[in-house]
């Protein structure tokens, strides 16, 4: 099987921190107008992308905010009919990965536990202990709450984040994906699997975790009329 | 295809990024076998969820604020 051709992007040249981004914006009639017409549209999508990417709002602010200031320092280098959401999205990505090369001398590890298998797929899926369990598919997707599903993205490591945003969030094709994160498609397809993979365990997880915790609190709360009674009982 | 097939090509699948014939292959597959159906169906409903759930967030007022006046400054 071959995969389809992705989404028509041309390589996207864009800035990086430092770079040839640094001067005012573009002195060319009627760019300003463009710009405003072509951009600001996307400062929703970017705004949702870098909050996911920084895990809070302040930090997703000022990456949007700088990503917007060197998109308009390179305007002029903008080709018109280019794809300005994947050029914008290469952008943000860019100057996040390069804030981060800053902050952090070591470049984030995968952990093995991150990258396993997903006991729902493959050999286990045939196995006599899931189908006594029912169907934990859907007690995943039925069961996981909307907090747990953004805390355990959040939580993946970048390289595969990125690629799940990207794909699963931003609707990118794998091509698309691609040439925002300047690797290959097939790199793109390895962490985007990877980091689904790792998602779903982490849902499992999560679920397990709260039904233990209310497993427990129903115990406690068990306990005492159990002892109440027999306290009644000698009382009798 | 069999199962296993199907399963290493869903994501390519439900993200429409198989080729044509290899997607009526694999929906054949679909239309056949139960347990890859609700997979599949699984796996369209996560996604359509994780973007519901993880994107669609709008940028505060005051980052549009900031924005204007910067791009008014260069």
């Amino acid at each position: 099987m071959t995969a389809a051709p992705g989404g028509n992007c041309q390589r996207l040249e864009t800035p990086r921190a430092g770079g040839a981004s640094a001067g005012a914006g573009p002195a060319v009639p009627g760019a300003r107008n463009l710009y405003e017409t072509l951009v600001t549209a996307h400062v929703d999508g970017l705004y949702s992308t870098a909050r996911r990417l920084t895990r809070n709002s302040a930090s997703a602010e000022d990456l949007v905010q700088e990503t917007m200031l060197k998109a308009w320092r390179s305007f002029h280098t903008f080709q018109p009919g280019t794809n300005v959401r994947a050029w914008l999205y290469r952008i943000l990505m860019n100057t996040y990965f390069d804030a981060q090369r800053k902050h952090s001398r070591e470049p984030e590890t995968v952990s093995a536990d991150d990258v396993g298998e997903f006991y729902l797929y493959g050999r286990a899926r045939d196995s006599a202990a899931l189908s006594e369990s029912g169907n934990p598919e859907y007690l995943v997707l039925d069961q996981v709450m909307d907090a747990e599903m953004r805390a355990g993205l959040e939580a993946l490591p970048v390289p595969f984040l990125a690629a799940v945003l990207l794909v699963d969030v931003d609707g990118f094709a794998y091509k698309e994906a691609a040439d925002v994160l300047g690797i290959p498609v097939g790199t793109v397809m390895s962490r985007l699997y990877r980091g689904r993979h790792a998602l779903r365990r982490r849902l499992v997880e999560y679920v397990r975790r709260r039904r233990l915790v209310r497993e427990e609190a129903a115990s406690r709360t068990r306990r005492p009329e159990v002892r109440r009674k027999s306290a009644g009982d000698g009382r009798a | 295809m069999n199962c296993r097939e199907c399963v290493d090509h869903m994501w390519q699948y439900i993200d429409g990024e198989l080729d044509l014939a290899s997607s009526d292959e694999l929906r054949q597959h679909l239309a056949q076998c139960r347990e890859c159906f609700s997979q599949a169906e699984l796996e369209r409903r996560l996604k359509e969820r994780m973007r519901r759930v993880c994107g669609g967030e709008h940028a505060p007022a005051r980052l549009r604020e900031r924005l204007a006046k910067i791009l008014q400054l260069y």
